[in-house]
């Protein structure tokens, strides 16, 4: 018990420390990056560490009879909270968004220190110390306080009351329910029955099961497998469509959705919303092929009325491609990014 | 005693004797030790890399590589041509970015991936920013780096060998043990004199914003290359993400960029005066009002945005000199510039990629005070080949193809000259979209939701237009265009100043449906766009900002003085009845 405990205690005292790095800017925040579309897990993952980090931190400094009492744990903890969404997370996540996360938490450190009566009466304890005043630093604390609240809350109504300019946050549907069908240089395509006319074997016939054994490799660096290169100038059927679908992809699309396929092309920086990240999970890989195809070809404008506010800067792609030049991008993109375009059933 | 000290004397006379000696014998090699430019060691060419790293580095370079450099490296890949700066041409063994003397290969190691002593790694690594080369650290692992360029550096490079001792050669700047110059106010001064007798101001400009006479420079393929606009170290591809490092200055000052126009200055300035130089060069980028670098975006290495443009309030005239008191302390903001490639002409190698707005308002007008670096001043020669209201959708684009008639490289500074110019869209009835909905972002969504468009352009003309669609010429608005003025327009030393006056609008005199009214203290969806007219942009051939929000800061009402007060006082009578509860209670008295 006591072996798993220090470990916890080691665990979370080095966690205090690389945080405390992070906010003097010491220790940079992106040390242990957080991998582009891993990022709630991991955090989730690291809290939780950091939770049995701090357990065993706690139980430690029992033992050792310098136990922190009930009420700066929680103080403490709600902090630490605070101050890892501010400092560790990059992108750094807006301040009404941190605000959202602060209140949970709040009320999660809440249940836990009322969670008996005996420890609600622990927590209150310090708060009616300083109410009652008995000891000589009590009763500065209490002065102390008397006089620095209004002071403070003065303050921040103040601060709150003038004029100030903070971007207006845009909420936005990211991947609106797409239409039954779409109609592309004449022709109508059926999003549920339409299948990329170049996802095809050696004998040129429709076959997932081959292509998805071409992509390239998950892991860092998501590199092609070594014998499925689609620059052999042998290549035949999927790979060489592949080749083809990069060709376009590089003379149109990487200027924003960039050279990785995550969303930081060359413009990129001036645009908001940020281009899609490819790799991130949560775009192309929990949707259809004919969904990209729709939103391909019908750009940010073409989006349904749940899709707004049209800030989108995506053209509808059908000006500038044929549907073939279409379809291999959308090809490419799932060969490069590594994942499997999702089926309807 | 005496006796010990003539031997001594006469053993030190015999040694010294020896030591001019064996210098004289060694004469030439000193003598090539002394050429070598002050900084600089002799170097140790690094060994072959294994022949398994080289194989794995293929397979990275055909996965991530191929697709701008070119199967064979050449810098021909089929992003190629739509870049400018183009991608590296491997096969000339020409790199920009070293720590090597001018014409030397790179400094690589496959098996020291150690920063300052590895240029093309760090080169990857950081990527080379203000160009399309991103940093490719958190993308690919350092083995990763260290194959491709095992590959690339002895499979794509052909015309050298970086381990041939008879025609290579390291001499090594050794910026790690230099140690720099303070940059004070007289190594900046001393900096700002030697760039003159230097003539660096001769291709980076007076101000050095690049627009010296060197407008058509090439590099050493015949493509386009402009010297480096010092305000912008951002953007400096030898930056290393680090853009307010005078090292970096340092270096590039000291070596040169292999592959252009600018040399070395390793052998006609001393180590003290490179680093006055560099800290001049480094002054110059731009900074906040307070001194301190801007705060650079990591993921873009880019200046960090803010997308609301806010206008200060001033009692009375609003000036039309940029210098006076008023311009000068109000905050700028910096505007991201893209290109515009999303409707046809589309403008892949924007030249603008940034621009500067301050805001001023009264009671009557709106003042906006747009400042952008544009190399050369270009007013119009020929006739736009459509009109400028037209949507010129079916525009023959560029060939693509480098070699060919019309494409981007032949064109590269040739195009013909049309006018600068500026704009800036607003949503008409911004007040009345519905929660969720913006006009589309170019060119407004739809007739009943339109956008103003308002254009200076360097010939000297401010225009207002209506945008109802991508796809829709747009109207003159010939009756608004009586409403707006130009306060200033000035191109000097690479950068456009121009001051334009709108009017707030009022239900009295305007017409809501048709013109943008400012209302203090809301915030009103705004485009830039921005032309460079020596870059044949004309028309939607553009660069174009994202959405930002002008927003007219309102006055500080008076209840943000009283209320805090009032609250201050409610709270004291809170915490003087919490503590009378308090020891009542505990006195085991009730209220």
């Amino acid at each position: 018990m006591k072996a798993l405990m220090s470990v916890g205690a080691l665990m979370g005292a080095i966690g205090i420390l690389l945080l405390a790095g992070m906010i003097l800017d010491i220790v940079p925040s992106n040390t242990v990056r957080l991998v582009e579309g891993y990022m709630p897990m991991q955090v989730l993952f690291e809290l939780t560490l950091f939770v049995a980090g701090f357990t065993g931190l706690s139980y430690m400094l029992g033992t050792m009879g310098m136990a922190l009492p009930r009420f700066w744990q929680g103080i403490a903890f709600w902090c630490f909270i605070l101050l890892y969404l501010k400092f560790r997370v990059y992108p750094p996540i807006p301040f009404s968004v941190r605000a959202m996360y602060g209140t949970v938490s709040l009320i999660a450190v809440f249940m836990w220190v009322s969670a008996n009566e005996e420890d609600w009466s622990k927590f209150k304890q310090p708060i009616m110390n300083v109410l009652d005043a008995q000891s000589g630093a009590n009763k500065l604390l209490r002065y102390a306080y008397l006089v620095l609240l209004p002071i403070l809350i003065g303050g921040f109504s103040y601060n709150a009351m003038v004029p100030k300019s903070e971007e207006p946050i845009e909420l936005r549907t990211v991947h609106p329910a797409p239409p039954a069908s779409t109609k592309v240089h004449g022709k109508t395509y059926t999003l549920q029955t339409s299948q990329n006319p170049y996802r095809v074997n050696l004998e040129g016939k429709f076959d997932q099961e081959y292509s998805n054994a071409n992509i390239v490799e998950q892991g860092m660096g998501r590199l092609m497998k070594p014998n499925a290169n689609p620059w052999d100038k042998d290549a035949q059927g999927y790979l060489k469509y592949v080749r083809e679908g990069g060709e376009i992809f590089f003379q149109n699309c990487h200027f924003c959705h960039g050279d990785n396929l995550n969303g930081r092309g060359l413009h990129a920086f001036a645009f908001n919303p940020i281009p899609a990240n490819f790799t991130d999970p949560g775009t192309i890989a929990q949707l259809q092929e004919t969904f990209i195809f729709w939103r391909v070809a019908k750009g940010g404008i073409g989006l349904p009325n749940e899709g707004f506010p049209w800030a989108s800067v995506m053209p509808p792609w059908e000006q500038h491609l044929t549907v073939d030049e279409i379809w291999k991008v959308i090809l490419f993109e799932y060969w490069h990014t590594g994942y499997y375009p999702r089926t309807w059933d | 005693m005496k006796n010990s000290f003539n031997l001594k004397a006469g053993m030190l006379l015999t040694a010294a004797f020896g030591v001019i000696l064996v210098a004289g014998s060694a004469g030439s090699l000193a003598f090539a030790d002394e050429a070598l430019p002050e900084g600089f060691k002799k170097g140790e060419l690094a060994p072959e890399p294994a022949a398994d790293m080289i194989e794995a580095g293929k397979r990275v370079y055909f996965t991530k590589c191929v697709w701008c450099h070119g199967v064979d490296g050449a810098g021909d890949g089929p992003g190629a041509d739509r870049l400018w700066p183009r991608p590296r041409n491997f096969n000339q063994g020409t790199f920009k970015i070293r720590r090597t003397a001018s014409g030397e290969l790179p400094l690589f190691d496959a098996k020291k991936p150690i920063p300052g002593q590895n240029d093309l790694f760090e080169t990857v690594t950081h990527g080379l920013p203000g160009s399309a080369m991103p940093s490719w650290e958190g993308i690919l692992t350092e083995e990763q780096r260290l194959q491709v360029l095992s590959f690339v550096t002895t499979q794509l490079v052909k015309d050298r060998k970086f381990t041939d001792k008879q025609s290579e050669a390291q001499t090594v700047l050794q910026l790690d043990d230099l140690k720099p110059v303070p940059a004070t106010e007289e190594s900046v001064k001393k900096g700002a004199e030697l760039v003159k007798e230097k003539k660096c101001v001769e291709c980076h400009g007076t101000e050095g914003r690049g627009d010296g006479n060197a407008f058509n420079l090439k590099d050493d393929w015949g493509f386009s290359i402009q010297p480096a606009d010092w305000h912008k170290c951002w953007n400096f591809r030898g930056s290393r993400q680090d853009p307010y490092n005078v090292k970096n200055i340092f270096r590039t000052f000291s070596t040169g960029i292999n592959g252009t126009p600018m040399p070395s200055f390793a052998d006609n300035s001393t180590v003290e005066e490179r680093w006055h130089i560099a800290n001049f060069v480094n002054s110059l980028c731009e900074r906040e009002a307070d001194g301190t670098p801007l705060a650079i975006d990591p993921l873009a290495d880019k200046p960090k945005i803010n997308f609301v443009v806010s206008s200060g309030v001033v009692e009375g005239e609003i000036p039309a000199d940029p210098e006076h008191e008023l311009w000068k302390n109000r905050a700028r903001r910096y505007v991201a510039m893209g290109g515009q490639i999303t409707h046809k002409p589309r403008n892949f190698v924007n030249r603008i990629d940034d621009i500067w707005v301050k805001s001023l308002y009264n009671d009557k007008h709106v003042v906006f005070m747009f400042q952008w670096d544009d190399r050369t001043k270009s007013v119009a020669t020929e006739k736009l080949p459509w009109a400028p209201t037209e949507v010129n959708i079916d525009v023959k684009e560029q060939d693509p193809k480098t070699g060919e008639e019309g494409s981007i490289a032949a064109h590269q500074n040739n195009y013909t000259v049309y006018n600068d110019a500026i704009a800036m869209e607003t949503a008409v009835k911004w007040k009345e979209l519905p929660a969720p909905i913006k006009p589309r972002y170019l060119f407004g969504s739809n007739e009943q939701y339109p956008v103003d468009i308002v254009k200076w352009e360097a010939d000297g003309s401010l225009r207002a237009f209506e945008g109802t669609g991508w796809d829709k010429d747009f109207a003159e608005r010939d009756t608004y265009e009586e409403n707006i003025k130009i306060l200033h327009s000035e191109w000097k030393d690479g950068r456009w100043t121009v001051i334009i006056q709108r009017p707030l609008g009022n239900k009295k005199d305007q017409d809501y449906d048709e013109d943008t009214f400012f209302e203090m203290g809301q915030y009103i969806p705004t485009v830039f766009f921005a032309w460079d007219g020596h870059n044949g942009d004309a028309g939607r051939k553009m660069a174009v900002s994202a959405f930002y929000y002008t927003f007219l800061e309102p006055p500080t009402p008076r209840e943000a003085y009283i209320y805090p007060v009032v609250i201050a006082f409610g709270v004291v009578l809170l915490e003087g009845w919490v503590l009378t509860r308090r020891s009542n209670k505990r006195k085991g008295k009730t209220l």
